[in-house]
């Protein structure tokens, strides 16, 4: 039963559904699923920490019914998550973990589960849940082999976004512009979620409390490539979403990269305008993990972004860091809610249904 | 307003359960001395169901950089989500922001069973 104190359309960005290597194997040909099945590969982690929470990454209530983790059951994240909380649309951002395009070799490996993925994806998410959108998964590290995988996939009607880690690749680099050019052919958005990212100058960080509160870092680091590698500039319909870096960083950011434009702008004299501007444009921030604000605090944020289009809502279900559609954020007037919670998602996306009539 | 909850041996040391006195979700928590606490079953962040997280120690206070020193084992109790801590021993607070309690509610053994009061 929807629980909705408020009639409030809600466009989630950032959900994440979980895959095992079992369920991937039929849709592997060999000899990528004998790598699996009979040499045991397993994808490369880093990350020298655990989540000290109750259930690791998951919220500790995720766990599906029959015990499986969570995220790899569509009927109980439709009870748990898209019919108690209303949800008009959901954008799925699961990823591999870590993301194919985080692999440091054998991308032809990498490119092999994208494809995978994305045929598992469509089947058993995007094809049984008409509230689901989905990612276009690809191994960057071969854009050409990665055009093509956007080429098979990205048509379908509910691909909607291509989805980029967050890791130590920075994908403004005009190597990686090819990936670009067939997102704009295919109305397709660049969504940019961390994998495994050290921190970076750092490194990584020595507790997870360090690394997780310094994530915003490198999503700055990919914003910035981004602008100042003359993406926006070069595909002028480009939409960026930086998911689950918050948003709180960005006016600094952006502040930061008008004064060194004015500055040092003749070093990339392919960026045409300010920095802010661009960001306003075409990139877009999800709320969380929010910090607690108040009211007065959240549209301090708004005011220096200059905008109220650039923060769209996110849960990140099911994982431990989870925001509530009802209470994470403060009380905000009645058409920034609108905006934030659904329709600054729906610009950002150009693939999601119009709103159809009044309020659900 | 009265509830029986379960039997005393039904929530073993260190273990948890929720229940409802009247209307309100309660979490009953059992520390490992033997031990009943009541507890809203919500967290005071988002309204996390909090009998779904865990009941865990804490580590301890220090000046020394790299020691930790696992105390008070089955007193704690950690949201399912964000993981916040609560003191079920001092009176449901917070541990990151002592001044924030859970709303508690008494508990009583009356022949063997758990009774929840308000
Ligand atoms: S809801 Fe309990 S810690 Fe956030």
């Amino acid at each position: 039963m929807p629980k909705r104190q408020k009639q409030r359309r809600i466009i989630d960005t950032d959900i994440h559904e979980r895959v095992t290597y079992s369920d991937l194997l039929p849709y592997l040909d060999n000899p990528w699923r004998r790598y699996i099945e009979d040499n045991h590969w397993v994808q490369e982690k880093h990350m020298p920490y655990t989540q000290p929470t109750v259930a690791g990454v998951d919220r500790a209530d995720a766990v599906t019914p029959d015990g499986g983790a969570a995220g790899t059951d569509l009927r109980f994240m439709q009870e748990q998550l898209l019919d108690a909380e209303g949800h008009e649309y959901g954008i799925l951002s699961g990823a591999l973990d870590p993301s194919p395009s985080s692999m440091h070799g054998w991308y032809e490996m990498g490119a092999a589960l994208a494809s995978a993925y994305n045929d598992w994806q469509i089947e058993n998410w995007l094809e049984k849940d008409s509230r689901l959108y989905g990612s276009v998964h690809i191994a960057a590290q071969d854009p050409q082999q990665a055009v093509r995988e956007i080429e098979r996939v990205g048509p379908h009607p509910k691909m909607v976004q291509i989805l980029l880690p967050i890791d130590t690749r920075s994908w403004g680099d005009p190597y990686y512009h090819p990936i670009y050019e067939a997102a704009e052919r295919h109305n397709l958005s660049i969504g940019m979620h961390h994998n495994e990212p050290p921190t970076h100058f750092g490194g990584w960080p020595r507790y997870f409390i360090e690394w997780h509160t310094m994530l915003p870092t490198a999503h700055m680091i990919e914003v910035s490539n981004m602008v100042f590698n003359g993406v926006f500039d070069k595909f002028p319909g480009l939409h960026l979403i930086m998911i689950e870096g918050g948003f709180t960083h960005v006016p600094h950011l952006m502040k930061k990269m008008d004064q060194q434009y004015k500055e040092l702008r003749h070093e990339i004299p392919w960026v045409k305008r300010m920095p802010s501007r661009i960001i306003q444009d075409h990139v877009r921030f999800t709320t969380q993990p929010v910090e607690e604000l108040s009211q007065r605090e959240f549209m301090q944020f708004v005011d220096q972004m200059g905008s109220e289009d650039m923060i769209c809502f996110a849960t990140d279900y099911p994982h431990w860091d989870y925001d509530s559609p009802l209470q994470a954020l403060p009380k905000l007037d009645a058409a920034l809610e609108e905006k934030i919670y659904s329709e600054n998602a729906r610009a950002a996306y150009p693939k999601l249904p119009r709103p159809t009539g009044g309020a659900k | 307003m009265r509830e029986v909850v379960c039997h005393k041996e039904d929530i073993h040391p260190g273990k948890m359960r929720s229940a409802t006195l009247g209307k309100i979700p309660v979490v009953v928590c059992r520390t490992k001395d033997g031990e009943f606490y009541a507890f809203a079953n919500r967290c005071l962040h988002q309204g996390a169901p909090l009998s779904e997280g865990v009941l865990c120690g804490d580590t301890k206070r220090t000046d020394i950089h790299g020691n930790y020193e696992y105390i008070k084992d089955g007193e704690i109790l950690r949201c399912p989500w964000h993981a916040l801590e609560y003191d079920i021993k001092n009176d449901g607070a917070m541990l990151a922001e002592p001044d924030k309690k859970l709303r508690s509610f008494q508990v009583t053994i009356e022949d063997d069973q758990v009774v929840v009061y308000k």
